[in-house]
């Protein structure tokens, strides 16, 4: 089996399984990162994204053997603020989609740094949320932005 | 054992293949002997250590609904805790620490209420009356007050965790005294779910998150058609799977919300299960239900509602009072099969060894999930052990614990810790949906426009038939039927609703026969049964010219002339009804002119002790034509009362994901059967609402009350749905009597 090479949260991880494995279950059950949440495993829902070389990517549809010398960010390795708006916010209900919520909002905000609320609900159409915390993470996003646009905002670590 | 078991902790801290330092979970062996650091613990639900930390543990699971927060909230409220010192823990199954355990029926705030404030009143005694005896002054001249007792004559204070030691020495007190309400300073506030942090930084949290050393995981094939068994299995090209291990064969249960027959395929890792268990070649005996469709059951309904059904509840004579009626209102209405679609799929872990059977998982119900991983195990149900871990939403699908018997009855098989994972299609087309049905409701209106008989005739799947309950089949299915025109006379919320203001009420039940499995849906009965109700209200008023306020408000009556409420401590009030329903209406602008090109809609209901009413504004584009018709929901205002608020913020959030949930399941949730099986098996068939279908605004507008609190986390779903459907009538001229919406060309937007 050929050998993947690739970083994730910053540490560079040789990897030996099936290259078709999807990313999502090498991170779950092989490097034992399982913030990265498995929902429909089509891509429908968003509960598994993560930053594929900065790009919001669905790990469950993404083959280990297309992440070969790429860096992938997971919500373990995110440093946001959209984690401490989240907070103050009390967003989640359950939480469960929440760590793709997350990782979608911020590479939104790395794209668009002051959403309108079109641009945030169209940014984050593809994640679902099963509780309908849809109101606050609207609000949370807008709350990300600005700590982010703000001198020294805080970094939720 | 016995030593073992008692002293296993849930969490531990385990270096991941990362080197990072991971918070897992797991059963562990007894604690080392020897530096135990000094903790003064009561009872079952607190404990406080010497440097102040205190830890609440929530009784039951949190599913999304915030008792992990609030239960701790209650206690700590009573305790005068300094909640930035609280750390609260997942309880595991104990009966002689918790009694019953589990999340349901809306149930945690009135039932634990009691038990959360006695033990947070307890701890405040023990720790006054030890700071009174060390200073040597009377127990009335100090008091509590975040963390500390004070002594106000002489400016003295104690931490709570240097009174350790000498309240440890003192009597635990039995009936503490509760503090006033009108003291508190924590309920009533918006305190941040107390998992946050965990979820932000993706820390494992929920069952599927548990990984045990040498465990393996597990996928099930299942008959695909309802009430299938297997025949034969052919597992030579699953064993070659890389990473598979084993077959296994899954028996089920004869209680079918036990345990269903299947066929396991365990493995080294989740993705190499889902790939064997595809490999898997099974024969299916298909049974008696593989011909089944939704037309044939729906045909079914049909022809049972013209039949006259089983009387299950008269007033009066209503054949008399319709055929004498100045107008009659004939309306026949349909619900389809609703999945639950948790996010975090179908998952348990469970470990069989040395004759017990140790449970880590998604259980909402500990104390019933342990009987059932008993009755499939053969294991003594005191050998059953159960940790709950968050979980990833719940909305009535973990009610029941098959998912806990699949997981004990492998690792049985195997002799191996086994984490038993479901894909989206496993978990969509091998569901317990909400029942399908029909009603239809013949309503007898005077001259003057007051309604004077009331027909219903119920015609829908039981699910306590299908799980096998005590009790006639409707037991389950005519929650809330005519709710609004009724009032409680027992203790039971739902069974014991009475109409009391119409002069004749006749309620009828039939019962159609399907393969399809059926289960508690969040709000059970409620969401079909508000909705036939609440758009027949409006219609009414619409037809006999009157307010839709107004005639609700009649139907209620008051709660003076209301029959003697029994035991029950959260009695229906019909003051309470009218209360929100006014409150909504007011706020909602109900009899104000709305902004040009659009309309408002109201509904209201009752649920498990508490109430709700809604005004929505929407638009409709085109307001006149053909399908596809776009609904936007510019603002909803939600009206409740739930008694004396714990947590604030976890109560806006149950009213807006409630609204959400019905909004988006009243447009889009069905699930079709064809062939016997379900259809829909992953999110792009089975739709459910995104964020930009979200409504624009929700306003939540409580009524203040110090009143025993009630829950929230299902009643504000049966209200949206038909006061949106109200709004489109007022819109459009058209009645919805069916969900989901989009089948009549109404689609979100």
């Amino acid at each position: 089996m050929p050998e993947i090479v690739m970083q994730v949260n910053g540490r560079r991880h040789t990897v030996d399984v099936d290259p078709e494995t999807p990313l999502l279950w090498v991170l779950r059950d092989a490097l034992g990162l399982v913030g990265t949440k498995f929902g429909c495993g089509g891509g429908f829902c968003g509960a598994c994204t993560v930053h594929v070389d900065g790009a919001a990517t669905r790990a469950c549809t993404l083959p280990l053997a297309r992440v070969n010398g790429r860096a992938v960010v997971t919500i373990e390795g995110l440093a946001h603020p959209v984690q401490q708006a989240w907070a103050d916010l009390d967003v989640a209900q359950c939480g469960y989609c929440q760590a793709g919520q997350l990782m979608t909002a911020a590479a939104l905000l790395a794209r668009t740094p002051s959403p309108t609320d079109d641009e945030i609900a169209a940014g984050m159409h593809g994640n679902l949320c099963r509780c309908g915390t849809y109101m606050r993470i609207r609000e949370a996003v807008r709350r990300a932005a600005s700590l982010a646009a703000s001198p020294g905002a805080g970094v939720a670590r | 054992m016995s030593a073992v078991v008692s002293r296993r902790t849930f969490l531990r801290t385990s270096v991941t293949a990362t080197g990072g330092l991971l918070l897992s979970f797991g059963w562990d062996g007894p604690a080392p002997l020897g530096a135990q650091p000094a903790t003064l613990q009561p009872n079952g639900f607190v404990r406080l250590a010497a440097d102040g930390t205190v830890t609440i543990w929530s009784k039951n699971p949190d599913m999304g609904q915030g008792v992990k927060t609030a239960l701790p909230m209650i206690l700590a409220e009573e305790m005068d805790a300094d909640w930035s010192r609280v750390q609260v823990r997942d309880a595991e199954l104990d009966r002689a620490k918790f009694g019953g355990q589990g999340s349901g029926g809306s149930g945690s705030m009135r039932e634990e209420w009691d038990l959360y404030r006695n033990a947070g009143a307890a701890m405040r005694e023990l720790l006054a009356g030890a700071a009174a005896e060390t200073w040597q002054v009377p127990r009335a001249s100090v008091r509590t007050e975040r963390g500390r007792v004070l002594h106000a004559a002489s400016g003295r204070a104690l931490e709570y965790g240097a009174l350790v030691m000498p309240a440890s020495r003192r009597p635990i007190p039995q009936a503490p005294v509760w503090k006033d309400p009108s003291s508190f300073t924590l309920l009533g506030t918006r305190v941040p779910g107390v998992d946050t942090d965990g979820i932000v930084h993706g820390r494992p949290l929920y069952g599927i998150d548990v990984r045990l050393p040498g465990m393996r995981y597990a996928a099930i094939a299942r008959c695909p058609v309802f009430n299938g068994r297997v025949a034969s299995v052919d597992d030579a090209a699953a064993l070659r799977v890389p990473g598979v291990r084993q077959v296994v064969r899954i028996p089920g249960h004869e209680n079918p919300t036990f345990l269903m027959p299947g066929v396991a395929v365990v493995a080294d890792s989740t993705w190499a299960a889902f790939k064997g268990r595809d490999a898997l070649r099974v024969q299916w005996e298909e049974g008696a239900f593989a011909a089944e469709t939704s037309e044939t059951i729906a045909a079914q309904c049909a022809t049972l509602a013209a039949t006259p059904g089983t009387t299950v509840r008269a007033v009066g004579d209503v054949e008399s009072a319709l055929a004498s009626a100045a107008r009659v209102i004939d309306v026949h209405y349909e619900a389809p099969f609703l999945a639950h679609a948790t996010l975090e799929p179908h998952n348990c872990t469970a470990d069989v060894r040395d004759g017990h059977c140790f449970i880590t998982g998604p259980l909402q119900m500990q104390t019933s999930g342990a009987r059932v991983v008993a009755a499939v195990t053969g294991l003594p149900v005191e050998r059953v052990h159960v940790q709950a871990t968050r979980l990833g939403g719940g909305f009535g699908r973990r009610l029941l614990s098959d998912y806990a018997a699949e997981a004990a009855v492998v690792s049985q098989a195997v002799g191996g810790p086994v984490q038993v994972v479901g894909t989206r299609e496993d978990d969509l087309r091998h569901d317990y949906y909400r029942p399908a049905g029909a009603r239809r409701l013949r309503v007898g209106v005077d001259a003057a426009g007051h309604i004077t008989a009331w027909d219903c005739h119920l015609v829908n799947i039981s699910r306590n038939a299908y799980r096998r309950g005590d009790g006639p089949p409707w037991s389950t299915e005519t929650y809330g039927l005519v709710a609004g025109v009724s009032a409680a006379i027992g203790p039971d919320l739902e069974l014991d609703l009475v109409p009391w203001q119409i002069p004749h009420v006749r309620l009828r039940y039939s019962e159609p026969r399907t393969g399809v499995a059926t289960g508690a849906w969040r709000a059970p009965a409620h969401v079909a049964n508000g909705f036939a109700v609440e758009t027949l209200l409006d219609e009414i008023a619409q037809t006999t010219g009157r307010s839709p306020v107004d005639l609700r408000l009649e139907l209620y009556g008051t709660t003076r002339a209301l029959p003697a409420a029994g035991e029950d401590p959260t009695p229906y009030s019909p003051d309470r009804m009218a209360a929100v329903l006014r409150l909504a209406a007011e706020r909602g602008g109900f009899a104000q002119r709305p902004p040009e090109g659009r309309v408002r809609g109201l509904a209201a209901h009752y649920t498990f002790g508490s109430y709700c009413a809604q005004v929505v504004e929407l638009s409709v584009t085109p307001a006149a034509g053909t399908a596809p018709r776009r609904v936007t929901v510019h603002a909803v205002t939600c009206a409740l009362d739930c008694g004396l608020v714990v947590n604030r913020s976890g109560l806006e959030a149950q009213a807006q994901g409630g609204i959400i949930d019905g909004l988006g399941h009243a447009f889009f949730g069905a699930i079709t059967i064809d062939r016997g099986r379900a259809v829909e098996g992953n999110f792009d068939r089975y739709r459910l609402i995104r964020h930009r279908e979200a409504p624009r605004a929700i306003d939540v507008h409580v009524v203040p009350s110090t009143l025993r609190p009630t829950g929230f986390g299902e009643i504000a779903v049966p209200v949206i749905a038909p006061a949106i459907a109200n709004a489109i009538a007022a819109a459009t001229g058209q009645r919805l009597r069916r969900t989901p919406f989009l089948r009549d060309g109404y689609t979100l937007g």
